[in-house]
């Protein structure tokens, strides 16, 4: 192919064909369709999977670092700060403080919901300085919240709960 | 050191996910007169560039090289074997009964060529040029897809 000017010509604009849903639903317009089956199983590691079976018991563990003292919360394996294996597991309360929160009014696929949601960031009573996880708030109404507030966790009844976060139904503030 | 593990398999958890995808690709102007052709027809049709008359097989709207219109010519859908390869695994890497061949079939008439699947012949009789022929599935069956056409055999 040669390089440089050449006398070419083109439309100035190029219009499209507009379609239709019904024109592919009618079979107006030929066409390939795929919905491919795509799974995936991502492990819960070691320190996560027996958090989760705790949750299961109603009970929150968390792990300790001998180190520098500190309780991690959600549990790892390994101290990050330390550069070393955790030494022990330990139990944590299921009170805890909102750090922060949101207010959400829309659901996952951007749909109103009729009830806020309110998701905040929980500091669990127990566990170290910075160590927090995220849940839902409830009995509660969403300019009543605030930074600072304690919360205690409602737990499902014992028989319906499968080790998953959704064991605790919501945290809901402690009275006074 | 705590060098706890697991031990018991069933204490280890996961999650499970699904990606969830689905499309629909349309043929393209071009693209549908061509596969409308092969259903309807049993025809095979090309596109012709009106100025430097190089034939665009499968076939398009514009020349790529002057960006002039093209015009849509019929042609027999027969060619020669460029290339091809001789698969003994299924996409899953499960063996094949038999194998399948897969070729690059320039198309007569035209500057364009087509992957397909080659059968009525053994692995070790293909050779490059060899003459071939498009096996079409019976009109009723048809669905304007590339799969309207079951193979290609020697001609």
């Amino acid at each position: 192919m040669s390089v440089g000017k050449k006398d070419i010509s083109c439309p100035p604009e190029a219009p499209g064909t507009p379609l239709k849903d019904s024109d592919i639903a009618e079979k107006k317009v030929t066409y390939v369709e795929d919905h491919p089956d795509i799974r995936y199983a991502w492990t819960a590691g070691q320190a996560i999977s027996r958090f989760l079976n705790e949750l299961k018991k109603g009970k929150l563990i968390a792990t300790k670092c001998n180190k520098c003292r500190r309780i991690l919360f959600p549990p790892r394996m390994f101290c990050e700060l330390c550069y070393k294996p955790i030494d022990d597991w330990v139990y944590v309360k299921d009170t805890g403080t909102v750090q922060t929160f949101s207010i959400s009014y829309i659901d996952p696929d951007a749909k109103p919901l009729e009830k806020p949601v309110i998701v905040a960031v929980i500091a669990v009573d127990g566990a170290s300085k910075n160590m927090a996880f995220m849940h839902v708030l409830g009995e509660v109404e969403p300019e009543k919240v605030y930074i600072g507030m304690k919360v205690k966790a409602v737990w499902k009844p014992e028989e319906e709960r499968e080790g998953s976060v959704t064991d605790i139904k919501y945290w809901k503030p402690i009275e006074g | 050191m705590f060098n706890e593990k697991i031990i018991d398999p069933a204490e280890l958890r996961h999650w499970g996910g699904k990606i969830e995808l689905y499309w629909i690709y349309t043929s393209g102007e071009a693209g549908d007169r061509f596969f409308k052709a092969l259903k309807d027809e049993d025809k095979f049709i090309a596109a012709k560039c009106k100025k430097c008359g190089k034939v665009f097989f499968p076939p398009r709207m514009y020349c790529e090289f002057d960006f002039s219109e093209t015009e849509y010519v019929e042609v027999s859908g027969e060619g020669c074997v460029r290339a091809f390869t001789v698969a003994k695994l299924d996409k899953n890497e499960k063996p094949l009964e038999k194998p399948e061949i897969y070729a690059i079939i320039d198309i007569d008439g035209t500057d364009g060529c087509m992957i397909h699947l080659l059968r009525e012949v053994e692995p070790e009789e293909v050779q490059i040029g060899m003459k071939v022929k498009p096996v079409l599935k019976d009109k009723a069956e048809r669905e304007g897809k590339i799969t309207d056409i079951l193979y290609f055999k020697p001609s």
